[in-house]
């Protein structure tokens, strides 16, 4: 606070001084909401066209204006473009001091504990941040295609639209995703899932790369990936934004558009995004599924079109002390499966229907809709922040694909059958979450203490069986302390205790399978494949850590228990994956994964230098893990190969290096590594490898913002990222060979009509290489990764409000 | 006394920058083992010599005929498995380069089912699969795949499909 004023009287000493200087000109001095000046910052007379920028201590003066009326458009990269009427008549016009707000800052500042209200109580955990600027610069596919870059966070890629997240390896159900502070439910256990989140309606993105069990319970045992809302409006204001995609490779088109507004207390705001694409190119005109050639037609992956609609509203009210906002949500998309091959099986398929057209949706295909009804409130009493969260989420997924009978199904789909011959899966979730937090101090303490629930309904239905229905319940409390030891040391202290309860439903086929045979008579009956199970299970978790600051230099360690609560899969798959030709087993006796984590960071940041060095160790006593016998069962497997869910000891350990140097004011580089290495230590896959680890990968970004003449506020950045073979593999996988990608990225901002539209373009996969992701579902038939891409996006924000108050 | 202790500082500071090339170096020096200890290679089927049936290969309903394939992978053998199921619909799944002719697609009535999985000896690199399986005399006669699965001792394994026909 104390240099709040100090900075203040400083900026209004400078402006007052300044001012006094010229003569009849316009001035002004630029900070941010941190009170920290703003260098190069555009000014725009829109009315002239006459443009200038500020300077290193964020003062700008323009001289020689004529008289009249004019409009001056203020504008930087990454925040909210400012816009301000001025009358020129033979007197110098000081605008005084100007706040700019990044365009993803949260507005709502409580900081009753000396801590940003929307930042996750991680403690000592590493962190990476993203916000939406980052989001537009690096736009991918999918919000976890786009957040892959980060090191340490990889994505399982299923087609160009879907993908969903990997943290140091760890991912499924491994991985929290956690939007607008509720936990987000779908179908995480499928490796062909994508996550249903629409990366437009992002606000600020923490990652926490570690086990966070104790903040978010169950399933955070590899990470989280925290999604704020878009940042609440200022006060009587009406602004939206329009943004506008393209992408070369898939035939992309997209459109997203939002409108938020606020009055002193009532806030309101929607968005409504759109995207449709066709099949993607691949730098190949041949895929070997086996040995047999697949031919692509015009170098697509055949029937992996897809399209995308989302509607979010909020509405809520805030005071100083209260606040109150509803987010309701519908994201619904449907996107094709490469015809030529479900998972693994290879098929025959109707090209010349197929081929048609590169933008229809034939069968295999999902079709994913999830809704989204959630509350989050706080409220402000003395030294006590109280947030809740409540959320309802519905999520209906459906798998469409032309029977074929496989095993000891009937030939002939029976007309007798509900359910349509072309409902391979159905997954229907709903889900009810309540969280409650308050956060207080008392001395130097700081406390977070908070109860989270939660109830899922699951129901299942087509005609083949994976998982099966199931309810389950869970309950958690936690207490979380950090401690102000002095102005450099902080210690963390978290502790937590979770409930959780799983019932299956019993699923019996729906047609008769051969159980045994003797003397050449077969007999046949219904099989049960799950039946009514109940588990309970209880866990104690645990986490500590500290941070250190002295000066340019920052370090921080943490060690902690997590846990993981088996799912229904795990606990009850048993049925055939032709995807995978694997007779899945689950095992009814497994106990909660338990995992010790140790996570270090250590920063040094001076002048033209930053490092970052984040390594880790983790030890699980019992790693659930599906694995591949040498097994075949011909009576429930219907032949296939015995896929058992067993329980390992395995070690991780790795970590990323951040590198981060500025040549000049105008040149930076940034380089990025990140290894990882997981081993088992016992069981059958003793000395193997985790499925699905990410390769050492190394990324060089080299920058440009020149900041000068018309290439103000413009950059260009260029990804250079190599990543090596991955040669570590467990059944089934296949050795990966390493890759070099080059990555391009394009900005400038362009002023039309006094508007600054920004304009993003990037080309990614450069020189259009043919290479293998090791963790996408295609990766086992060698299906090559998206070829050359350009992606061109516009962003255009409108601000009604400032008419409305003149 | 405070000069002391930012010379403290600023060794410390080495001392972390050092450890911070140090791990680099060793990470980047670092060989990747590709041949470790582990088994990462999967059994192989070989279709060649006296083997049957093959891509194309044709059956004939109402009597037996032996199913002949050798196995072999470089540590040891696990199971294998045969499904013999129709392809009337032409449906799925060769794994194979050569096409078959087919004939028309059809509806199936009584299609020949057979699943069925076998045990290898323990301990076997190479063996030879000889089974007499038998093909009754009333089912549909037409396409058909004829899948081979093998697995080796840590789960590793090999799928082939075959386009067979059963003829009169």
């Amino acid at each position: 606070m104390k240099y709040n004023i100090i900075c203040l009287f400083n900026v209004l000493l400078t402006t007052f001084i300044y001012a006094q200087e010229k003569e009849c000109t316009l001035s002004g001095v630029i900070i941010d909401a941190d009170c920290k000046t703003l260098p190069n910052v555009s000014i725009v007379i829109a009315t002239l066209g006459h443009s200038s920028k500020s300077d290193h201590t964020g003062k700008f003066s323009i001289a020689g204006l004529p008289q009249g009326k004019h409009v001056v458009v203020l504008s930087h990269v990454g925040y909210i473009p400012e816009e301000r009427t001025i009358t020129i008549e033979s007197t110098p016009i000081d605008l005084g001091t100007i706040v700019m707000k990044k365009t993803n800052y949260a507005i709502k500042q409580v900081d009753v504990l000396g801590e940003i209200y929307a930042t996750t109580p991680a403690g000592a955990l590493n962190k990476e941040l993203v916000d939406q600027q980052y989001i537009h610069r690096h736009l991918g596919g999918s919000l976890m295609q786009t957040l892959s870059r980060l090191p340490g966070i990889s994505n399982i890629g299923i087609g160009s639209g879907q993908s969903k997240p990997l943290i140091r390896g760890l991912g499924f159900n491994r991985v929290v995703v956690v939007e607008k502070g509720v936990k987000h439910e779908g179908q995480q256990w499928g490796a062909d899932h994508g996550l249903e989140i629409d990366q437009f309606a992002a606000g600020n993105i923490e990652v926490i790369k570690g086990a966070a069990s104790f903040l978010y319970g169950s399933d955070a045992i590899g990470g989280v990936i925290d999604i704020k809302p878009e940042p609440l409006s200022e006060k009587e204001s009406l602004s939206g934004s329009l943004n506008l995609i393209g992408k070369s490779n898939n035939d992309l088109y997209g459109v997203s558009a939002n409108a938020q507004g606020r009055t002193e207390n009532w806030i309101y705001g929607g968005r409504v995004t759109y995207q449709r694409y066709g099949d993607y190119r691949v730098p190949t005109d041949t895929v070997h599924v086996y040995d047999y050639p697949v031919r692509l037609h015009k170098n697509k992956a055949r029937n992996t079109a897809g399209k995308e609609l989302n509607f979010h509203f909020n509405g809520g009210y805030a005071t100083e002390n209260f606040e109150t906002i509803f987010y309701i949500s519908n994201n619904s998309n449907r996107s094709g499966f490469f015809a030529n091959a479900h998972g693994l099986e290879p098929r025959r398929v109707d090209t010349e229907l197929h081929d048609t057209s590169s933008r229809d949706m034939q069968m295999p295909y999902q079709q994913v809709n999830h809704f989204k009804v959630i509350n989050r409130s706080s409220l402000t009493i003395g030294f006590h922040c109280i947030e809740m969260e409540a959320g309802f989420q519905h999520n209906f997924r459906q798998e469409y694909s032309k029977y074929v009978n496989h095993g000891y199904m009937p030939p002939v789909y029976p007309d007798s059958m509900k359910m349509p011959s072309d409902l391979e899966r159905q997954y229907d979730k709903r889900v009810y979450s309540l969280n409650l937090r308050d956060r207080f101090s008392i001395g130097q303490h700081t406390f977070v203490a908070g109860i989270n629930g939660e109830y899922q309904h699951n129901r299942i239905d087509g005609w083949s069986f994976l998982i099966p229905g199931f309810n389950q319940l869970s309950a958690g409390a936690f207490l979380y302390d950090r401690y102000r030891l002095s102005d450099k040391v902080s210690l963390y202290g978290a502790l937590r205790y979770d409930y959780s309860h799983i019932e299956t439903i019993k699923y019996t086929d729906w047609f008769p399978s051969v159980v045994s045979e003797e003397n050449g008579n077969s007999e046949t009956a219904y099989l049960t494949r799950a039946a009514n199970l109940q588990r309970t299970f209880n866990s104690l978790v645990w986490s500590s850590g500290a941070t250190y600051n002295e000066g340019d230099f920052s370090m921080k360690a943490n060690v902690g228990k997590s846990f993981r609560v088996p799912i229904a899969k795990e606990l009850a798959a048993n049925g055939v994956n032709y995807h995978y030709f694997s007779y899945e087993l689950g095992d009814p006796a497994l106990s909660p994964e338990q995992s010790y984590q140790f996570d270090a960071g250590l920063s040094y940041s001076k002048e033209k230098l930053s490092l970052e060095l984040n390594p880790f160790y983790n030890y699980f006593s019992n790693y659930i893990y599906l694995n591949p016998t040498p097994r075949h069962d011909h009576f429930y497997g219907a032949g296939n190969q015995i896929f058992e869910y067993t329980q390992s000891r395995v070690q991780r350990y790795g970590g990323e290096i951040k590198i981060g140097y500025r040549f000049s004011e105008v040149f930076r580089t940034e380089l990025l590594a990140e290894y990882v290495k997981a081993e088992q230590l016992s069981g059958s896959k003793k000395g193997y490898p985790l499925p699905f680890s990410p390769p050492a990968s190394f990324l060089a970004n080299m920058s440009w913002q020149p900041n000068t003449g018309s290439l103000k506020n413009s950059y260009f950045s260029v990804d250079l990222r190599l990543v090596a073979p991955q040669n570590e593999i467990v059944p089934p996988e296949k050795k990966t060979p390493g890759y070099e990608l080059v990555n391009v990225q394009v900005g400038h901002p362009l002023m039309i009509y006094g508007k600054p539209i920004q304009i993003n373009l990037q080309v990614q996969n450069l020189f259009d290489t043919k290479y293998l992701d090791h963790t996408s579902f295609y990766r086992l038939i060698e299906m090559p990764e998206v070829g050359r891409n350009i992606v061109l996006s516009l962003s255009v924000p409108f601000d009604f409000s400032r008419k409305r108050k003149s | 006394m405070k000069k002391t202790k930012i010379r403290y500082m600023k060794s410390f500071k080495k001392l972390c920058l050092f450890i911070i090339l140090g791990i680099f170096s060793f990470s980047g020096c670092k060989k990747d083992n590709d041949e470790t200890t582990v088994d990462n290679h999967a059994p192989v089927i070989d279709l060649t010599g006296d083997a049957f049936p093959v891509q194309c290969s044709t059956l004939k309903r109402g009597g037996s005929f032996t199913f002949k394939t050798k196995f072999s992978d470089n540590i040891e053998l696990g199971t294998y498995s045969i499904d013999i199921h129709h392809n009337f619909d032409h449906h799925t799944h060769s794994t194979e380069f050569e096409e078959c002719e087919l004939q028309p697609k059809k509806e199936p009535v009584k299609p020949f089912l057979f699943i069925k999985s076998y045990d290898i000896p323990s301990g076997q690199k190479n063996y030879e699969a000889v089974q007499q399986i038998e093909v009754s005399a009333d089912i549909d006669p037409g396409d058909y795949h004829f899948m081979i699965s093998i697995s080796d001792h840590v789960g590793w394994s090999t799928i082939k499909g075959l386009s067979i026909q059963i003829v009169e």
